[in-house]
């Protein structure tokens, strides 16, 4: 799910960045005021445990295939919503600057999509309420499915939001959502079994090792149960109704590129010389139904390959010369 | 080389700190940064119509590998990783916008395949300019700038503990994978309750690591923040002025790369 720059454009991340720099404020002074004095040091440790976590796959079941999780809903469980929050964010970082999971200015939009969905919305409104104050194994499994499918699919909304609106995918809103939150169902299902699990090995060996809003002073979870129901539909009628207008009052694709088309046809020879120049190309060239739009295209790519080697060839002679 | 090994090597080989006599180093991790992000966002401003605009674009990542004395070859080949979920968002463009670019041989080119191309190149531009930037400041510089930006220094601590223990953690993973391994006969996926197992027996070594670190840190001094790395690169004068040409120089060519027009050297005098 991580967003690549590629898919969005500057507006879109620019709003992301700073909804999400707002909840990085709002997640450190709540973690600052924390009354466990190792909370610092345990979301540090448990982020990379995370991270380590997702370099081994496991089977999917039925389907011959492996997948890894992403670990959101995981860490809210050890270390509650705002510290996890903090401990995805900072692995999303990582991710992006050191193995290039994700655009750097797409950083704000990817931890708005994975990290506030599932620490900020799933855990405290979906698995806290169904896992219940002393939760069994069975109770933990299905909070985990639960909380693991809303945080994905709420997830591919936003996705499918923000690319939508950055206005690079030519598939209508309606086509590209079903197609996102269909394969995140299925995906949201595996996060949340992967998630069950281990929450479930921890249960039966170190049960006090899991996170409970008490110890924070938060809000017992029983009272929050229908408040957040009514919170995600509100949620869902508003995006849902905001994303169907968007579908019904933009062109579709094809009527998209015809406007586009339309915008961009003024190539006219500017001189009698490059409508000289012009005919004879097109008498001598090999292919002479090449336009401008290819040429440009062929002339900027010949330049950078030049760029290249010549800037080779000056490290590689300035390596040369350092070792002398 | 499995997933955990390449991953280590990545960290090492960032460790050992590739680019530390470039121009770009010696002008400070800030000035990078910003660097980075401005040509970011002039390079997503470039409409997706505009593919040549986006080729010229790629003179950032050239030129300053080169300063950098980092291959852009390997460079332009990890950017290739980043292809997948870009892949499968843009190849709907060629699908539903049909309308005709430019012909290649008699056969039509359609809009699509240009916004496809020009999608891809963003992305693997975008991978190439941050993968150039840790290379040439390292993850350590990159948080003191975060810092001195007045990032919440709770969440640098983080950044810094994750990034030093994820080697840790993985060197301890490794060692859990090959023991499994070595007991798999040959059976390479893990089923999910065994994952389960493998996963929380990580999760219990650990936080029994974080307690241990935690002792530690209190025995130093720890009052909450990390200290940070200082840049010695980044004080004094010069060090100011050299930033402020670093940006500058790099916002201009950003500049000409974006508004010239570069397209007509080859639109109306060479082709039409």
């Amino acid at each position: 799910m991580h967003m690549s720059d590629g898919l969005i454009s500057t507006p879109v991340a620019a709003v992301a960045a700073a909804g999400a720099a707002v909840l990085i404020a709002v997640a450190a002074a709540k973690v600052k005021k924390s009354t466990r004095s190792d909370l610092v040091p345990l979301t540090g440790v448990l982020g990379a445990f995370v991270f380590a976590a997702q370099m081994v796959n496991f089977a999917i079941p039925g389907t011959g295939s492996s997948g890894h999780i992403i670990g959101g809903v995981l860490l809210a469980a050890f270390l509650g919503p705002w510290a996890a929050f903090l401990a995805l964010t900072a692995v999303l970082v990582i991710q992006c600057l050191v193995f290039a999971d994700g655009g750097l200015l797409a950083l704000g939009c990817n931890i708005l999509n994975m990290a506030a969905t599932s620490c900020l919305v799933a855990y405290p409104l979906v698995f806290r309420p169904v896992a219940g104050r002393s939760p069994s194994a069975p109770r933990i499994m299905a909070a985990s499915v639960a909380a693991c499918v809303v945080a994905l699919e709420l997830g591919a909304l936003l996705v499918s939001a923000e690319t939508e609106l950055s206005g690079v995918t030519a598939l209508s809103t309606a086509r590209f959502l079903m197609l996102m939150t269909v394969i995140h169902l299925a995906i949201g299902m595996c996060e949340g079994l992967a998630t069950g699990v281990v929450l479930g090995f921890v249960h039966r060996t170190r049960p006090a090792l899991l996170y409970t809003a008490t110890e924070e002073g938060e809000e017992p979870a029983r009272k929050v149960h229908w408040r957040a129901v009514a919170v995600i539909a509100l949620a869902a009628i508003v995006v849902g109704g905001g994303l169907s207008l968007a579908a019904s009052s933009s062109p579709d694709g094809l009527e998209w590129s015809i406007e586009k088309i339309t915008g961009s046809t003024e190539v006219v020879p500017q001189s009698a010389v490059a409508a000289a120049a012009g005919s004879l190309q097109e008498a001598t060239a090999a292919m002479p139904d090449y336009n401008s739009t290819l040429a440009g295209i062929i002339g900027a790519a010949m330049v950078m390959l030049t760029l290249w080697g010549v800037c080779a060839m000056i490290s590689t002679r300035s390596r040369k010369v350092k070792q002398m | 080389m499995s997933k955990i090994d390449s991953t280590l090597a990545t960290l090492h080989a960032l460790d050992r700190g590739e680019a530390q006599s470039c121009p770009s180093y010696a002008s400070g991790a800030a000035a990078c940064l910003l660097a980075t992000l401005v040509y970011l966002a002039v390079m997503l401003s470039v409409p997706l119509q505009q593919l040549s605009r986006l080729v010229w674009m790629a003179a950032y990542p050239i030129v300053w590998s080169s300063l950098a004395g980092v291959g852009y070859g390997r460079l332009f080949v990890q950017s290739l990783y980043a292809l997948p979920f870009i892949v499968f968002v843009g190849i709907f463009n060629p699908v539903f916008d049909t309308a005709p670019a430019f012909s290649l041989g008699g056969v039509v080119v359609s809009q699509g395949w240009v916004s496809f191309l020009s999608i891809l190149l963003r992305g693997m531009l975008s991978v190439q300019a941050v993968l150039l930037l840790l290379r040439v400041c390292g993850f350590a510089r990159i948080c003191h700038t975060l810092r001195s930006w007045h990032v919440p220094a709770v969440f640098v601590a983080q950044l810094m503990l994750v990034y030093r223990y994820l080697g840790v953690l993985l060197e301890e993973l490794r060692t859990m994978s090959r023991a499994r391994m070595a007991r798999a006969y040959g059976q390479r996926h893990l089923s999910l309750s065994l994952w389960g197992a493998m996963a929380g027996q990580l999760f219990l070594r650990s936080v029994e690591r974080a307690g241990r670190v935690h002792r530690a840190m209190l025995a130093r001094g720890f009052n909450g923040t990390m200290p940070c790395y200082v840049d010695a690169a980044g004080a004094g004068p010069d060090a100011t002025a050299g930033r402020a040409v670093w940006v500058a120089g790099w916002a201009a060519v950003f500049g000409v790369l974006r508004f010239a027009p570069l397209d007509s050297l080859f639109r109306y005098n060479i082709i039409s």
